[in-house]
């Protein structure tokens, strides 16, 4: 039996595990299935969802990203202790997004100047700009976990806005989907991305400005990072330093469960979105079985570790009945 | 010739550091500046000095363990149920510390059995052991450690405390053993050249499962420290301390590319580290300063550290290839060779300015 090419892909597989997931704990909880529970649901994760799009770029290029969580907690800092200062509360999200793309270009330009691993830049900035967030609320007396409240109830309330039925996290999140693989896979700059992930040194030879490309690559990651951090300011209507701690291995978690190589050069848009979903609905659903929220973070990595596992092995399998059949016909002859 | 020194010693820009910091705490307050100060960042550091030494071993065979956290928080759940559940002190941390191994071969086995990448398997084994934390201790703190326990983390003979001379033995014996046995440099072997590795006949694998699973141990030996100094257990023991694990041993020159870096260096990474933490305090900063500084140290290590070894490779094949391109060398091809060699030397020269 020949299966159609398009059931083969990696990203139909994870949109099957997602029916399949949903069924699963529908029938265990007729709760789940409800619309308004499956659209309200993802405003819990769906910030991880909308950093872990962005990310994707940044793992094809053959990079990471290990200080997006600390980006998260600084744009909402900002925006805090602007909001506190008196400024405007767009004026202040528009500066902390500005923020948040900064922080993309030193990471960036940190990287390109010395040519040392991106996992160790990103680390190093990781605690450079969670120290700053730290510093900041501490600077504005709001020291601990406690965070800055208290903001315009316009701002608070879009994260509980509907858009044409949806929530406006989830609205924002499917638009972004769509912009992020019409960049990736439509556009010169997504194949810059693949080739510089590929093969950085065929690619500088080529002409392709890989300074250029890395820089939008790991802005873009920042920046949603921060716009990441104003919908968690917003749906919790505080901004904490923390926000971000525990997003960043979610966010990895999610792009490469949805079929992205962490070496690089190759990897889907539409796959990292399907996972995000995928391990969101699998936290949420286990909290509504009535599985603690700490048990299903466990659950959401061994589903990773088996699920990685599970497709290497499957490689190696081919590589093997591959090279069997070559023998074998060696054989024969 | 400096350079060359710190290039070749990258323990040695460490140290630089921490003399340069402890400087800074002389010129605040002389009274500060003691063998006590040194003692109680010492005292500190204990734990990022044990962990650091495991991301050693692992980062030396070109991998990364971002699960060293779950693991010590969940060799010291494990612990502490036992002690409270009435079993002797060394048996409690025995199991503990096998717990610890064996989450460390299992980490191991999937990167090198398995062939998953060292960042997303131990990433998936950081949720997945954390969720065993929670499991097992119900959610709850756990409290009422015997009083024996945490006296092993009391101050003793000489100002320091059992666990601080074991710690001590252990960076020493770990640094010799890494450097000198035909297991620490296989490690470092399979790190530089895992194909090269296997063809001078090291067991590659089991070179690296022995890796992941001693870094198991250790993490599960850090696990059981924490628990000693603090006295009680919260379910986040040990969140985050695979980050300054990592920093300390990249600050300390171990590279993530495997192949390079002493447990020395890691040390001294994990002792800067600590000593932020401690001056602060004694300076009275607020300590929300920490991360900030940290960061910022680490980064100016890093690209400076990259900058000079650009330099050196630019010097290096300078060398190799000046005999192609002096003119004098060259005889009555000097004109085509000077202007050949017109673009590298101007990228030498800069270079040269530049150290």
């Amino acid at each position: 039996m020949r299966l159609h090419p398009a059931l083969k892909r990696w990203e139909s597989v994870l949109a099957l595990l997602l029916i399949a997931e949903i069924l699963l704990f529908g029938a265990i909880n007729p709760v789940f299935l409800q619309p308004s529970m499956l659209l309200y649901a993802t405003s819990d994760f769906i910030h991880i969802g909308i950093t872990a799009l962005a990310l994707t770029l940044v793992i094809i290029t053959g990079g990471i990203d290990l200080s997006l969580g600390s980006v998260m907690g600084l744009s909402a800092i900002t925006l805090g202790i602007l909001w506190v200062d008196g400024v405007d509360i767009w004026g202040a999200a528009v500066a902390a997004l500005a923020v948040g793309t900064l922080g993309g270009v030193f990471n960036a330009v940190a990287i390109h100047l010395s040519k040392v691993n991106p996992l160790v830049i990103t680390l190093g900035t990781g605690f450079l700009y969670g120290g700053a967030a730290l510093v900041l609320s501490g600077l504005a007396g709001a020291t601990g976990y406690e965070g800055i409240s208290n903001f315009d109830p316009a701002f608070v309330n879009l994260a509980n806005l509907q858009v044409v039925g949806l929530p406006l996290p989830f609205a924002l999140f499917l638009a972004l989907t769509v912009g992020f693989m019409a960049l990736l896979h439509r556009t010169r700059f997504g194949r810059y991305v693949y080739l510089i992930g590929q093969n950085p040194r065929a690619a500088a030879y080529a002409g392709t400005p890989v300074f250029r490309t890395l820089v939008v690559a790991y802005a873009l990651t920042s920046l949603m990072a921060a716009l990441s951090g104003l919908i968690l300011a917003s749906y919790f209507g505080s901004a904490r330093s923390d926000f971000g701690t525990t997003a960043l291995m979610p966010a990895i978690t999610a792009v490469v469960l949805g079929g992205t190589s962490i070496y690089g050069g190759s990897g889907t848009i539409l796959g990292t979105a399907l996972a995000a979903l995928l391990v969101g609905y699998l936290q949420t659903g286990l909290q509504l079985v009535g599985v603690s929220s700490h048990v299903s973070s466990a659950l959401s990595g061994g589903l990773l570790v088996i699920v990685v596992a599970l497709r290497s092995l499957s490689e190696m399998g081919r590589v093997w009945f591959q090279h069997r059949r070559v023998l074998r016909n060696v054989a024969a002859e | 010739m400096i350079i060359r020194f710190l290039q070749r010693h990258r323990e040695a820009s460490v140290a630089l550091i921490i003399v340069f910091l402890f400087a800074i705490l002389g010129l605040v307050d002389r009274s500060y500046l003691s063998f006590d100060t040194v003692l109680l960042v010492y005292g500190n550091s204990l734990i990022l000095f044990v962990l650091a030494i495991g991301a050693t071993m692992v980062m030396a065979t070109h991998g990364l363990d971002v699960s060293v956290g779950s693991i010590m928080g969940l060799a010291a759940v494990v612990a502490g149920l036992l002690m409270n559940a009435g079993w002797g002190i060394p048996a409690s941390i025995g199991v503990a510390l096998l717990i610890g191994l064996l989450c460390g071969l299992f980490n191991g086995a999937l990167v090198s059995l398995l062939n998953v990448s060292a960042i997303v398997a131990t990433l998936g084994t950081l949720g997945l052991y954390r969720g065993l934390v929670h499991l097992l201790s119900g959610g709850a703190w756990i409290e009422g450690l015997p009083e024996n326990f945490k006296a092993l983390t009391k101050a003793g003979s000489l100002g320091l405390s059992p666990v601080a001379w074991l710690v001590l033995v252990l960076l020493i014996v770990a640094h010799l053993c890494l450097r000198y046995t035909a297991f620490g440099r296989a490690m470092f072997a399979v790190g530089d050249n895992r194909e090269g590795a296997r063809l001078i006949g090291i067991r590659v694998n089991e070179v690296q499962i022995a890796a992941y699973g001693l870094n198991g141990l250790l993490s599960a030996l850090a696990g059981v420290i924490f628990a000693s100094q603090i006295g009680f257990i919260p379910n986040t023991a040990g969140t985050g301390m695979e980050m300054r694990a990592i920093a300390s041993s990249v600050l300390g020159g171990v590279s993530l590319l495997g192949g390079t870096g002493t447990v020395l260096g890691a040390a001294l990474g994990a002792y800067f580290m600590t000593s932020i933490d401690s001056i602060l305090v004694l300076l009275r900063l607020e300590a929300y300063w920490n991360d900030i500084i940290a960061g910022a140290i680490l980064l100016v290590v890093l690209i400076t550290d990259g900058k000079i070894r650009e330099a050196v490779d630019h010097h290096l094949r300078y060398q190799k290839y000046r005999k192609f391109i002096d003119p004098q060398a060259a005889g009555q091809h000097a004109d085509a060779a000077k202007a050949a060699a017109r673009p590298l030397n101007t990228t030498l020269e800069t270079s040269e300015a530049r150290k």
